[in-house]
């Protein structure tokens, strides 16, 4: 399968953007040639030249160095929020679906209740009631999505425990906390992996949205979407403030989407028994 | 049969119930005192006795469990209280708003259902050619891309540079079908690459060879019998997204100024308004869960046979 793996193409350029836009992330103050918050009154909408590779924006900012400094925004809230949810999952999923019986129905329901409630709707209602604050945008997001992951687990994992092999190690005498963690786990983790990849990209369009809306960030924060959300008051006059900012969004993502759905066609088994 | 939709049902007044427990649970959690706050507002400054006294009468002073029945009692009046930005009922409001987002969700739908099945088909029949490998790249930048930056690309294209749509432009369909479409395509492009794999796993079915043995044209295979059996799954995600896409909308309508709930209930929020976002929060999930009833309606009717199969799954 490794080889597999590094013979399709389209794993190879997502896996190249993820690890492209990381790098940016982590060495983003080395890279970046000016101080992305440094306003400059003097040099509003500059196009670019020289000391601005990419121009500057309505308040003179470094256009370049605020979408370096975003990189880390963007991966900085969508990667750790995807572990705890892919931990919450894995954790309810398979104890759903190695328990089963009534326990497992009753998962169900609370799936099917926090389902009903969109993301962005929960967003909005915890920051109305609460306020402002990257840290409720984050809650709200975990709240609104983990019932997602643990689904979609719980599926992989009840087929996997309906093998034989499990009902060999329950018979050697395996602890179910065991069979769990050293057997259904480490079966299922490449379609995980699927999930976390695709999961990552969503993330992150989902928090640049929140932003564009103007939720989570303080006002000025080179996050991307927050930058779209400023750049739209001048976007007839200077588009490429709304451009760019996107472009990244878009970049990124398609870099965890073609790594994720790519890694699904080789290890989807429909597609590769044929 | 009747044992599943029984089934079904009981499992519908479960989620129904837990669906109102959480909005009314959402709704309790602001570190404001509701009391006080209503106070504040017909009273310039309210005395600690009045405070108290309107706690009583609003019955703020009942154990949580006996202000969710009485709060439920008035939801099923069709009382959701009154918004303080508007100083309309919130289900005027909302009443006044939904229409325009629901006219706008339906369009969108109605994009994403004549695109789907056809390419689906078409580049799960014909995998690897030249069309199923664009269609794949088309979809896959349809899922990455952010909505908000389409739309505006989109007006940049269509509105500015090539002036077939106007820039602001309301209460008619053209003015509809830029934003439909910016709120499709991401729906649209995942429906693709699902519905691409589950009409492959089902041509790999020993129906589709049994039907081929007896002779029948592979067109009414694919358009016929495949096409019946891959849609069960995307028929229940379809709904799903219906009740997304009208939570979904806060986005579109931003970009495109339109008046429509999503925006409605982005200024309650900018505003505090909190009677506003628990009134819109519960319609939404409301609809959410009406949603996923009549995709298992419809999945029940497309494909009896999936009640029998379901049965096991919620023993």
């Amino acid at each position: 399968m490794n080889k597999a793996l590094l013979k399709n193409k389209q794993i190879l350029i997502g896996l190249a953007l993820i690890l492209f836009v990381s790098t940016i992330a982590v060495f983003a103050p080395l890279i970046a040639p000016n101080d992305p918050n440094k306003i400059d009154a003097l040099n509003k909408f500059l196009s670019a030249k020289g000391e601005y590779p990419l121009g500057t924006d309505q308040l003179g900012r470094c256009v370049f160095s605020r979408l370096i400094f975003g990189a880390r925004y963007s991966l900085g809230i969508a990667v750790p929020t995807l572990l705890a949810l892919g931990t919450m999952g894995l954790a309810f999923g398979t104890a759903a679906a190695y328990i089963g019986g009534r326990l497992e129905r009753v998962f169900l329901i609370v799936c099917d209740i926090f389902m009903a409630f969109p993301p962005l709707i929960i967003v909005l209602s915890l920051v109305g009631a609460l306020g402002q604050g990257l840290e409720i945008i984050l809650a709200a997001v975990i709240f609104s999505m983990w019932v997602w992951y643990a689904k979609v687990i719980r599926t992989y994992a009840g087929i996997e425990r309906a093998k034989d092999y499990i009902l060999a190690s329950k018979i050697a005498g395996c602890s179910g906390l065991r069979i769990v963690s050293r057997h259904i786990i480490p079966n299922i983790l490449p379609q995980c992996i699927v999930i976390v990849s695709t999961g990552i990209a969503a993330l992150i369009l989902m928090v640049s949205s929140f932003s564009f809306l103007g939720l989570g960030f303080e006002a000025g924060t080179p996050e991307w979407g927050a930058m779209l959300n400023q750049a739209r008051s001048s976007f007839y006059s200077h588009p490429r403030l709304v451009i760019y900012p996107g472009l990244c969004i878009l970049l990124t993502s398609a870099g965890f989407n073609l790594f994720g759905e790519a890694l699904r066609d080789v290890i989807s088994p429909e597609e590769a028994s044929e | 049969m009747f044992r599943y939709i029984r089934k079904r049902l009981t499992n519908l007044i479960v989620v129904l119930f837990g669906v109102t427990v959480l909005s009314f649970l959402l709704s309790n959690i602001s570190p404001v005192d509701p009391a006080e706050a209503y106070a504040r507002r017909i009273l310039k400054s309210p005395a600690p006795q009045k405070i108290e006294e309107i706690r009583l009468k609003m019955g703020l002073d009942l154990p949580l469990y006996q202000q969710y029945i009485n709060w439920i009692g008035r939801c099923l009046r069709g009382d959701l209280g009154s918004s303080l930005l508007t100083k309309n009922p919130v289900n005027y409001d909302i009443a006044q708003k939904l229409p325009a987002t629901m006219q706008l969700v339906a369009i969108a739908l109605f994009w994403i259902l004549i695109s789907f099945i056809p390419i689906g088909i078409i580049s799960a029949v014909r995998k690897n050619s030249l069309f199923d490998h664009l269609i794949k790249g088309v979809a896959i930048l349809g899922i990455s891309i952010p909505s908000f930056w389409l739309g505006f690309l989109f007006l940049f294209i269509f509105a500015v540079t090539f002036p077939v749509f106007k820039v602001i432009d309301y209460g008619n369909i053209k003015s509809l079908i830029l934003p439909s479409l910016v709120l499709a395509i991401p729906t649209a492009s995942s429906f693709v690459r699902l519905f691409r794999a589950t009409v492959l796993s089902n041509l790999n079915k020993d129906y589709v060879v049994y039907a081929k043995a007896r002779g029948i044209s592979s067109n009414r295979i694919v358009w016929g019998h495949v096409l019946k059996n891959s849609l069960p799954p995307i028929v229940t995600l379809f709904f799903q997204h219906l009740g997304y896409m009208l939570a979904g909308s806060a986005v579109v309508e931003s970009v495109f100024s339109l008046k429509g709930i999503g925006l409605h209930l982005l200024n309650a929020v900018t505003a505090r308004d909190l009677p506003t976002i628990n009134g819109c929060v519960l319609v939404i999930a409301i609809i959410f869960v009406l949603c996923s009833i009549l995709a298992d309606v419809i999945n029940m009717v497309l494909n009896p046979r999936i009640t029998d199969k379901e049965e096991g799954l919620y023993e």
